[in-house]
Parts: structure tokens; sequence; C-alpha cells
């Protein structure tokens, strides 16, 4: 592992995206798009309530609606086989039940799936859902996590597990706190927030025979799909193809099977025909998770001259009724920092709601708003510069596990980000800087994103014209993953990129983990690397096996490779081309299909991506309007594959980040345990008009630990942090510490 | 049912290397133009000849007639279906996208008689007697419309949702004269939403056909 | 969405006739509104009547007005340059509410029929009186943060609506002092824009005078009085393409540092465009001055009253007025 090694990025370091000219026509086909002589559309009917039970449904009017095929409730599924037998009368499921689908009376939400209206068109689908008559029984709900915060305690996941993360943690000395020269305590609040990428969650289920199924659906795991029906409807896993070629955006929504995937099933089975499911935008909010609500207490003890003595970190999140939902909030405060006494608590909360999920920078985005706010604070009440705090504070080793980092240039990021930013151009004094009578603040904050690298597989096959088809089941929700592994492959190959093709998105190719936890780089980039690798060796001996090769002569770390002709050496000038070695030996085709998952190295090192970021706003003091005007973002994450890309990756964080700081907000009206913003006119996503332009930079150095091809996870650290420094540069500004998010005109005015 | 003959329907050689998705371009593309020849969108009537020039029908159809990617169509469908429904249900053109149905994320806009408009705000019927462009009519055959060869240059997107929207709001932007300044295309290209955050370099990439005086 | 009958009659009288003589009818124009709310299942019209193709599309100078046609789109009015010269305030107007798109499809007299943009409303899961008259107040008692603070009941009672009137045009036309022209069955006549928009006063569902089956047809402004000193400022929670928190209109006529004339209006606080009759009365034949000026925000603001999540209002709003006025003077 100590010899990472990917050739040299030139000629293409970035690469325009393979798919660009798909995607810049129209052509680019996402799941809504596949087209079907009988397709049938299938609209959804949700819950009205947010616990209680349904005492009747009046499906008669809907089902004599013209066009209408089906109406299907729990009355009369088809069923879905995994699912336990019935039990009268209906009993709430135990917590650790994953949300089943029409299976009784029972509601556990406020937008819960009850029944699903299949018709020959979309219109009419859609006019039958407004038919159905729903009656229900409700029992009292508990929607409100600030009501019911005393209810809080630690999952019963993590109480039957002794070594969770999420175990009560305290390292050093218990009275570090007591006897802190400084003491800092606040509480931070996030709401509850959606991902709402701009496609929304789609399906077009297919039954191809009774025990087989093919689906087109929008989500980040095609192999975990795969796995994940099968079961559910007990079908040989082959039997399950789950196609996900384009996915329009997800930043976690598309880690699990969801229910309306199953409904969409269920309804193509009842009336044997493919049906299109697509949510509409407001049942985007309570079909596909969401970022958690989430409290969280910060205490720091410190020296006056800044050096952190104790922190305690305490996090509650809010889950559903029926599952366990833990996110990493208070795990980032334990590696971040070189600070000896730390105590770290995390408890649930269960609520009338639907389960959350993993959003971009999972329970990090939200830890590290606290972390950074707290230190932020922290910097402000010893009169210190809040980047010097945190230099001062370094760790140069992981505090938690006692092991050396595998690599950190964090240091180099903090440089490089003030630099550009200009930051020694900060006033200290908080209200202190101004321009065209708005009031200027400066903020920053570090970043970090555990690594993480799953086993992986890729097929590489080298055609008899020379081409190259590289696959793995794979996805890409947008970071560019075809463009980075068509790099890999180009590079380990020698080919021109023109010449290859990635499949991805398919289950029936070799295994491959769902694109999250800012994995797909580091674990499938290594396996395009290992299978690449393997090709180009096989190739290479049967090209020496060539009677009179100019091959058969050299030297292995000699051997040049470039446009698909292999060179002896790098002064040869006589050369050897893969369609000539596939040629001779008459194949027509030659393929490597390589496994690569990490070894021994992750007990040796620990293995982070480091990052931090610089914010400008500038604040109303009239309206209390925020604007961020300048954001420099750093981020060391090893080797960049394609820095093009690599980049929007961590613009596109930042910009998640502001809509983070400033207005995103899910609001709940807890009478009806029912959300108030369910669209985009009042769940405000930033628009053109609220993002500058962001300058980025990479430290491009590789990490020698981690994989093959040195390089680490950069989807969630370009988030993480981002909502910090924009809350800080907002205290710089105005003197006012917000601690809830978002950050609106009325905490400011 | 077509007025025009079809456009020659082979896939532009654009020096990529998706043959397997250019092969689904072509079939989707043969797909659009065959609906209205072959009707395999089963809810897609072919209106009588001798219509009249006003939309006519009771509730369950209605008739009319419009020009898309210059094709003139005459078409028979349910009042009910909005412009972007009846793209893309029924006409197979699905690189219009669906992002809210509301008006809110204007991934859904195509030009109306050369003006950006909301598709999904508009029943398809009301465009009767109009010329639509959409996403699949903004290249000319095989040359990419210098806007789509700019948001390539400058990657201004990441998932590609809602890259047909602002592609063809950016070049509404331009045509309005609105693209004058990052400002100015900051405030006229907000009305498209993009949640992976290209942005910035969606307006780098305007301001590049602005700058490079490349018609729009 | 409930089937419809779609109709679209080849002139103004049969539009009209169309529509008074059903009451399931309804017309149609730019669509930008009644069609999500027909998605939504809130307006279901069983005949839609489309008038886009009426002859109402002129933008004209008349003897004392400009004379917009109702159908005339938003996008046309906004980039119309003897309008900008002459009326600068409803390009400002124009141009902060919505996005291009929907510019390009909203017409003017759709424009002032929006609805309420309330969460309570749209859902029909919450009660709502405007929605269904007796249902109640969904956002009385609960998330009222972008709600009315003027014209709102001392005493909730069962038919109260604390819901505010989106638009950003009305509120321009409002301090313009525009007139609506409409036609109905009974012929034409003329509404001063201060009384087209109601308050809820019992019966919210009505959100204009407009009867049965009247129709707009224009709206005429009287002549640019408030060619340069004018201001339309909107507060709200992003940069773009949001509605307003708290809007206001500024336009004033100075003579020598002296407000000759002077109108405010504001949106996002009230079930209609709120004029601000008592501030303008302040500061006629005052000299400029911020002083004076948020004088005239606190006369403005007697009467407001907050609930539970929009209290900030109360202070962003004498704010935002000092701040249009400042602008519109020139004053900073």
């Amino acid at each position: 592992m100590a010899n990472a090694h990917l050739p040299p990025a030139e000629p293409e370091p970035s690469l325009n995206r393979v798919d660009g000219r798909l995607k810049v026509t129209g052509a680019a086909t996402y799941s809504a798009e596949y087209p079907f002589d009988n397709l049938a559309h299938a609209v959804l009917i949700t819950s009205t309530i947010a616990k209680g039970r349904i005492t009747n449904i009046n499906a008669k009017p809907a089902e004599a609606a013209p066009g209408v095929l089906a109406v299907i409730s729990h009355r009369n599924t088809p069923g879905v086989p995994a699912y336990p037998p019935l039990k009268q009368p209906a009993e709430r499921a135990p917590i650790g039940t994953a949300f089943r689908v029409f299976y009784d009376e029972l509601i556990y939400f406020s937008g819960q799936p009850v029944a699903v209206v299949v018709a020959q068109t979309l219109e009419q689908a859609q006019q039958a859902a407004s038919l159905v008559e729903i009656d229900y029984q409700t029992e009292t709900h508990q929607t409100d996590f600030v009501a019911n915060r005393s209810k809080a305690a630690i999952a019963m996941n993590v109480q039957r597990n002794k070594t969770s993360p999420f175990q009560d943690y305290d390292r050093g000395d218990p009275d570090a706190m007591p006897s802190a020269e400084v003491k800092l305590e606040a509480t931070y609040t996030i709401p509850t927030q959606h991902h709402q990428p701009l496609e929304p969650h789609a399906i077009i289920a297919v039954w191809e025979a009774d025990d087989k199924l093919t689906v087109y659906d929008k989500n980040q795991g095609v192999k975990s799909a795969q796995g994940n029906l099968a079961q559910a409807f007990k079908l040989p896993r082959d039997n399950v193809k789950v196609n996900a070629q384009f996915i329009g955006g997800a930043f976690g929504s598309g880690i699990r099977v969801w229910p309306h995937t199953v409904a969409a099933v269920l309804a193509a089975k009842q009336v044997k025909r493919p049906v299109k499911l697509v949510l509409g935008r407001e049942l985007m909010f309570t079909s596909v998770g969401y970022r958690p609500f989430t409290e969280q207490k910060l205490a720091i003890g410190a020296t006056k001259t800044g050096i952190l003595t104790a922190i305690m970190h305490e996090g509650i999140g809010q889950t559903s009724a029926y599952e366990e939902h833990l996110e990493r909030t208070i795990l980032a405060t334990r590696a971040m920092y070189a600070c000896l006494n730390v105590s770290t608590r995390y408890r649930l909360l269960n609520l009338d709601v639907n389960t959350p999920t993993w959003m971009r920078g999972p329970g990090d985005a939200t830890g590290m708003f606290a972390l950074e706010s707290a230190l932020d604070e922290l910097a402000f009440a010893l009169q210190l510069d809040p980047l010097e705090l945190r230099l001062r504070n370094h760790a140069d080793a992981d505090p938690e596990r006692n092991l050396p980092w595998s690599a950190k240039s964090l240091k180099e990021c903090y440089r490089m980000g003030s630099e550009q930013f200009g930051w020694k151009n900060r006033k200290p004094e908080p209200q202190s800087m101004q321009t065209d009578g708005m009031l200027v603040g400066y903020g920053m904050a570090s970043s970090l994103y555990g690594f993480h690298r799953h086993p992986s597989k890729a097929k590489a096959m080298m055609q008899a014209d020379g081409s190259v088809v590289v696959q793995s089941a794979t996805m890409d929700i947008g970071p560019g993953t075809g463009t980075a592994m068509t790099q890999i492959a180009a590079r380990m190959l020698g080919v021109s990129p023109k010449k290859i093709r990635f499949d991805l998105g398919d289950s029936s190719l070799p295994d491959a983990p769902g694109q999250n936890g800012s994995a797909t780089i580091p674990s499938v980039g290594s396996a395009v690397h290992d299978a690449c690798k393997a090709l180009k060796n096989k190739l290479l001996i049967l090209g020496a096996s060539m009677p009179g090769s100019i091959l058969s002569s050299a030297w292995p770390d000699e051997i040049e490779i470039k446009n698909g002709r292999i060179y002896p050496n790098a002064e040869s000038r006589s050369s050897v081309s893969y369609a000539d070695i596939l040629k001779y030996h008459k194949l027509p085709q030659v393929e490597m299909t390589e496994e690569s998952k990490s070894g021994p190295e992750r007990d040796q090192y620990s293995m982070y991506s480091f990052g931090c970021h610089f914010v400008e706003v500038h604040v109303s003091p009239v309206t209390g309007e925020v604007r961020v005007k300048r954001v420099v973002t750093c981020a060391d994450v090893g080797k960049i594959i394609n820095d093009k890309t690599a980049r929007s990756q961590s613009i596109g964080g930042v910009v998640g980040g502001i809509g983070m700081a400033l207005m995103e907000e899910s609001v709940m009206d807890h009478r009806y345990g029912r959300y108030v913003t369910s669209d985009f006119a009042s769940y405000h996503i930033p628009v053109h008009a609220d993002i500058p332009q962001i300058e980025v930079f990479f430290v491009d150095q590789p990490d020698v630990h981690v994989n093959p091809i040195g390089a680490k996870g950069l989807g969630e650290i370009a988030i993480v942090g981002v909502a910090a420094a924009v809350a800080n540069a907002v205290f710089h500004a105005t003197g006012k510490r917000v601690r809830e998010l978002p950050i609106t005109v009325d905490k400011l005015v | 049912m077509t007025d025009d003959k079809p456009d020659d329907p082979t896939p532009p050689d654009d020096g990529t290397f998706f043959e397997q998705s250019d092969r689904r371009l072509f079939l989707k593309q043969s797909l659009a133009v065959a609906s209205l020849t072959l009707s395999p969108f089963p809810f897609l009537k072919t209106a009588e000849p001798d219509s009249d020039e006003a939309p006519v029908g009771n509730a369950e159809k209605v008739s009319f007639t419009l020009s898309v990617n210059g094709k003139k169509l005459r078409l028979s469908t349910d009042p009910r279906t909005t412009l972007l429904d009846l793209l893309r249900e029924q006409l197979g053109l699905t690189g219009t996208k669906k992002g809210c149905d509301f008006g809110q994320c204007g991934a859904c806009t195509v030009h109306v008689d050369g003006q950006r408009v909301l598709a999904c705000l508009s029943f398809a019927v009301m465009q009767n007697g109009r010329k639509i462009t959409t996403i699949e009519g903004l290249a000319k055959g095989d040359r990419l419309h210098p806007m789509q060869e700019a948001f390539i240059k400058h990657d201004g997107f990441q998932c590609g949702y809602c890259t047909p929207g602002q592609l063809m709001s950016a070049v509404s932007c331009l045509r309005e004269g609105r693209a004058n300044s990052e400002a100015d295309i900051q405030e006229y290209m907000s009305g498209n939403l993009c949640r992976c955050g290209a942005y910035p370099n969606i307006v780098k990439a305007i301001l590049d056909v602005k700058t490079g005086g490349q018609n729009a | 969405m409930k089937p419809f009958e779609y109709v679209r009659p080849s002139t103004l009288q049969e539009a009209i006739e169309l529509v008074a003589t059903n009451p399931k009818a309804q017309f149609i124009a730019g669509g930008t509104n009644l069609i999500d709310l027909m998605k939504h299942n809130i307006a279901a019209p069983g005949k839609l009547v489309d008038i886009n193709h009426l002859p109402l599309k002129k933008i004209e100078k008349r003897d004392g007005f400009l004379r917009i046609g109702a159908l005339v789109l938003n996008s046309e009015v906004a980039s119309h340059k003897r309008v900008l010269a002459s009326h600068p305030l409803l390009v400002q107007a124009l141009n902060a509410g919505a996005s291009g798109q929907l510019r390009n499809m909203a017409t003017v007299g759709g424009n002032l029929l929006q609805r309420t943009r309330c969460p309570y409303f749209y859902d029909r899961a919450f009660p709502c009186n405007k929605r269904i008259p007796g249902s109640g107040c969904g956002a009385l008692g609960g998330i009222n943060r972008m709600h009315a603070i003027f014209g709102v009941p001392e005493k909730p009672d069962p038919r109260s609506c604390i819901a505010v009137h989106p638009s950003d045009l009305s509120v321009a036309l409002s301090a313009l002092e525009a007139t609506v022209w409409v036609q109905g069955p009974h012929g034409e006549r003329q509404i001063p824009m201060n009384d087209f928009h109601r308050l809820p006063n019992n019966r919210p569902e009505q959100d204009t005078t407009l009867a049965n089956g009247e129709l707009i047809t224009a709206v005429e402004i009287p002549d640019a009085v408030f060619p340069k000193h004018v201001h339309y400022l909107k507060v709200r929670d992003r940069a773009s393409y949001a509605f307003a928190l708290v809007s206001v209109a500024a336009a004033l006529d100075i003579d020598q540092n002296r407000i000759k004339t002077v109108r405010l209006a504001m949106g996002g606080v009230a079930h209609k465009p709120w004029r601000l009759f008592e501030a303008e009365k302040l500061l006629t034949g005052q000299t400029v001055s911020e002083t004076i000026f948020r004088q005239a925000a606190e006369v403005a603001m007697q009467g407001a009253r907050a609930f539970e999540h929009n209290a900030y209002k109360l202070k962003v709003a004498p704010n935002a007025i000092v701040q249009a006025l400042k602008l519109a003077a020139s004053l900073s």
C-alpha cells in the first residue's frame, strides 16, 4: 500500500464530463423517462394525520373514474412476501422495523403512503386519487422536538451494541472542565432539512415474469436496491434488475429503498403492466428522509492562551417512532482538535414522523456547525484570532484513536485559504467592517470527514479495436463518476479517454457500493485501477509472447504506453498496439475483473479528509438580510482525479452549506404533525442570486496509505463546516451569535 | 400526422464514447418522431386532418396544433394535460424536466414563440398554434448551441437534471439583454434552481457566450 | 385535477357571458396561479374560458394616463421603454416578482388576481377559511411567520384570515393610484386600486371586489408625477425568486428638497396592498430628512399587530419604509 501509484494526469487533468453531451442535449435518460407501450401511471395517496388508524377507505368513486386500473391499499394489496403475517388487532411495529407498505391500518406519520391509484394516464390517476375517501381515527401524536426533548434516550441499537461509537464517551480527566481557566457553554440547533434534489424520486416497475422484476429507480445504489427488492419480494437476486444510469441529484435521499418504490412494484404486480410512479414535490418532504432536527450542547474549557483543555459535546437527534437513525453528530469532536479531555453523549428522540436519513455530510455537517461555532465563540472570548485558535489546537495525530494520520495537510489548507481570502484584513471586533451601508463579516471554519472505502469490483475489457470498456455497478448522482473512472482507466492503460467507455448504474455489473459517504472514488476508483492494471499486465504478457515482439526483452518498469501503443522504453520509436496484440492472438477481447478493498492499513492509520472554508457576508443593518459575497474553500482529499469536476463538487458543497446556514428549514405545524413548508416556494434553497463566485483550492497530494490511487472523498467535506463559517461571519458582521439555523431576517433585526 | 419530414435522427458524433447511451439517444429520438406516426404512446390520438384552426373539444379530448422543434403537429389531448406532460409523456421529449410541477424550480423551461416559459404551468391546448422549442431542439443537428458548448466547458452542471431548463433560460437571458454582468445574470437566472450548486459555473458559461459574441 | 371543458371564445362579450352564466366557469389567462390551484384541487372549474387571444394586449398613452391592457405580460411592461421612463416604480416592482419565465407568462390582470401563498390555503389537510369558509384559520394559532400585521382582527373569530396578498405589482399600482377597468355582464366600470382588493372582513374567500363574470380589461395609471424619486424595496428570505416578507413601494415628488407629493404602499403585511395614508399625510410638505422618514414609518406602523412568529415584521417594516424612502429620495 505504500506505493500509491497513478500515472500523471496529463494531458487531460480536467477532462470534460464524458456524459456532458447527453446532459446538455436532454438525451440523458432519468428513471421516469423510459418509454413503455402499455405504461400505467400511479399516484400515491398519503395520510393527512400523524398518528392513528384508518377506519374506512371508500375507493368506489375513484375506481369508477375514467381510466382507473386499480386502487390499492392495505385492504387489497397483493402483499410483500417478506412481511410477517398480520396480527389482529393490528399492533404497532417495534422500534427497529422498517416501514411496511400497505401493511395494516396503522398510521405512523403524516404523509405516510396509505393507497396508490393506478390509471391509464397521469391526469386520470391524479384525478382519481382526489376521489378516494379515507376516514381516520386519530390518536394523540408527538412531533414537537422541543416539547418532547426530555424523552430523548440512548438508542436501543446502542444499548445492544457495546462497541457502538455512539456509546457515552469520556477520555482524560473528568475534572478538566470544572477547573478550566475559561469556560464556555452554548446550545446549537439545526432544524429539519430536506435533500430536495431537483429530480423527484421516481420509479418505473416492470414485472417481466411472475418471478422477474426490473425497476428503473432513482437510488444511490443499484446493488443494495437489488438486494432489498429481492429480499422483500422473495426473488432470487439475479431475477431483480435495477437500472439507474442517470440520477438527478440525491444527496443521501436515494440510499435506501423507500416505501414508494415498493408501492410501485406492488402496483405493477396488481395491474400486470409497467407502472410509473413519480413523487410530487410535496411528497419529497415525507417520503425519502431528511436531515434530522438536532439539538447540541457544547461546553468548552480552555486556557487563557487558547489551548483546549476540555470539550463536552451532547447531541440529541430526532427519529421516527419505528426506526432509529443515528448519525455522526458528536463524533468529529473526538478527532478534530488536540484536546486531552473529551466527553460525548448522543441521544435519540422518537417522534411521530418519518425516519430521517443521511443528508450530505451526515452528522458531521450538523456537529461541526456546533463545534466550529463554539470555537469561534471561544476565540472571541479570548480575543484571539479564530484561525490562530485552530492552529494552536491542531491535532498532529488522531487524539481519539492515538494513531498517526494517513495524511493531513490541514495547516496547508489554512495557509492557502487565509492567503487567498485575505484573512489578515479582518478587523477583530464585530461590527467593525462596513461597506456601502452594509455590515461586513469574515468567518471561517474547519472541516473534516472520515475516509470510507468499501470492497468494490471492476471489470476492464480491451476490445479488438483497441477501445476499452470498464464496468462497475457504481453510480453517478452528479459528481462525475464516469468521467473520473474513465480518467483512471486512461492513465492506467495509456489509452485516450475517448476510446474508453465506463458503464455504471446497472445491477448486473460487477459489485460496487452505493454512492454515499464520499466513498466512490476511494473504493471504485481503486477497483478500476486494479482491474486496469491487471488487464495491462495480461496484455503485456500476451504482447511479449508474440514472436519477435519488441516487448519480449523490455523491462516492465520502463515500458511506456501512449494512445494505446506500447513502447519498450521512453526512447523507443517502435511500438506495438493493444489492437495488434489481440489481433495476433485472434482474441475478440481480453478482460480482467478485480476486487479491491482495504487491508491492515486501516488499523495502522487514522484516515480523514480535511479542509476549511473562509466566508465574507454582507448584512443589511436595516432589514437583517444576509448575503454571502465571497467564499474560499480548501480541501485536502489526497490526489484529485479530475480537477474540473472536483471543483464543481466543492462549489456544490459550499452552496449546500449556504442554504443550510441561511434559509433551509422544514417547518412543521405540530398541532397537525404536518409540514407547512412542502414546496420550493416555502422550503428555500439558494438561487443564482444567493451564490457568488466560489474559489476552490486543493492540496492535491496523494495519500499513499489509503488506497492505490491516493484519493480520498470530497463530496461530504465540501459542505461540512460551511454553515459554521457563515454563522461566524454573521457574528463578525453584526455581533449577533445565531445558534439556531437558519440565520433568517427575524433572528437578526 | 407530421407535416414536415422529420430531421435525420442520426445521433451526432461528438467524440464522446458512451456508445450505448448514444444508441439510447437514437432510440429516444426515433420514438419521439415515431410517436407522431405510429403512436406507440397509446394516449396520443391523431386529430382529423380537417380540424379547425382553433382548438375544439369536449371535456375528454381537445384538438389543436403545435409546432415542436420545427415540426408541426396536430394533437388531441385531455385538456388537463400540461405542456410539460404532453412533451414528456406523449411526445417522448423527456429532455424537458419536471422538478416541481408548480412553477417553483424552472426545470421545465421551454421557449414558446422564442420566449422562455414554464411548461408545467400551461395547459398544452392553450399553446395552440405556437412554436415550442425544447432542449432537444436547441442544437442545430450535430452542432451544439454555443450555450451547450459553454456549459460543457465550464462544467455548468452536475447531476444534469436542471440543466435543460438552465440552458433554455440562459439562451433567453442573453436574448433578453439580461446577461450584461455577473449580477444581472444571477438575478435573471434565479428562476432556475440547481441543487447540486452549479450556479457559479453556469454564470461563467453564460458570460463566456456573451463575451464570445456568439449568437444565442 | 377535475376534468373541465376548454373553450376559447372569440370576443370579450362572449367570454364574459360564458363565465357570468355558469357558476362553474372560470377565466384563464397566464395560468401561473390558477393551474397550480387546479393541480391542488383548490380551484376546480368545470369550464375553462381561455381569454389569451382577446384584444387586451396594448400599452397605450392616453390623456393623462398610461393604460395597460389586462393581457399584457408582466415582462412586456417591465421591458417597455416608455413605461420605464414614466413609471419606473412599476418596472422595479415587476422585476422583483417571480422569475423571468413566470413574468413571460403572467398577465397584468392575472397578477392582480393572484391568490395568497399561505400554506394553510394550499394544503387541503389544514383548515382554511379562505378555502372552506368556516373551517377555521390554520395560520392563526399555527405557523404565521409570513402573515399579516395590518387589517387583522383584534379578536379572532371563526371566519378570520391572516393571509397576505402576494403580488408585488399590486403594491406599486396601489401606490401609483391606478384604476382597474373591468367589464362584466352589466357593462364596464372602474375600480380604484385601493378598493380592488379586500380585507378579509369575515369573507376571506373573496379576495377582490370583482363581481361574478367581471373581467379585468386594463389598468390605468395617472401620468408620471413620479418619474424619478421612486423605490421598490423587497425584503425576502433569499436574494431572488421569493415572496416578500415585507415590501415597500415609495414614490416621491420632491421640489427643492421639499416633498410635494408622496405615495407609500406595503406588501407582505396585509390581505391587500397596504397604502400608508397617514404616513403620506405626515410627509407631505416636509423637508427630506431621515428623521421625518422615521417619524412617517412610526405613524405607518400604528395599528399593526403581530402573531407568534411574525413580530419581526414590526421591526423590519418601519426600517424598510425608511430605507425605501431614503433610496427613493437618493438620501443615503
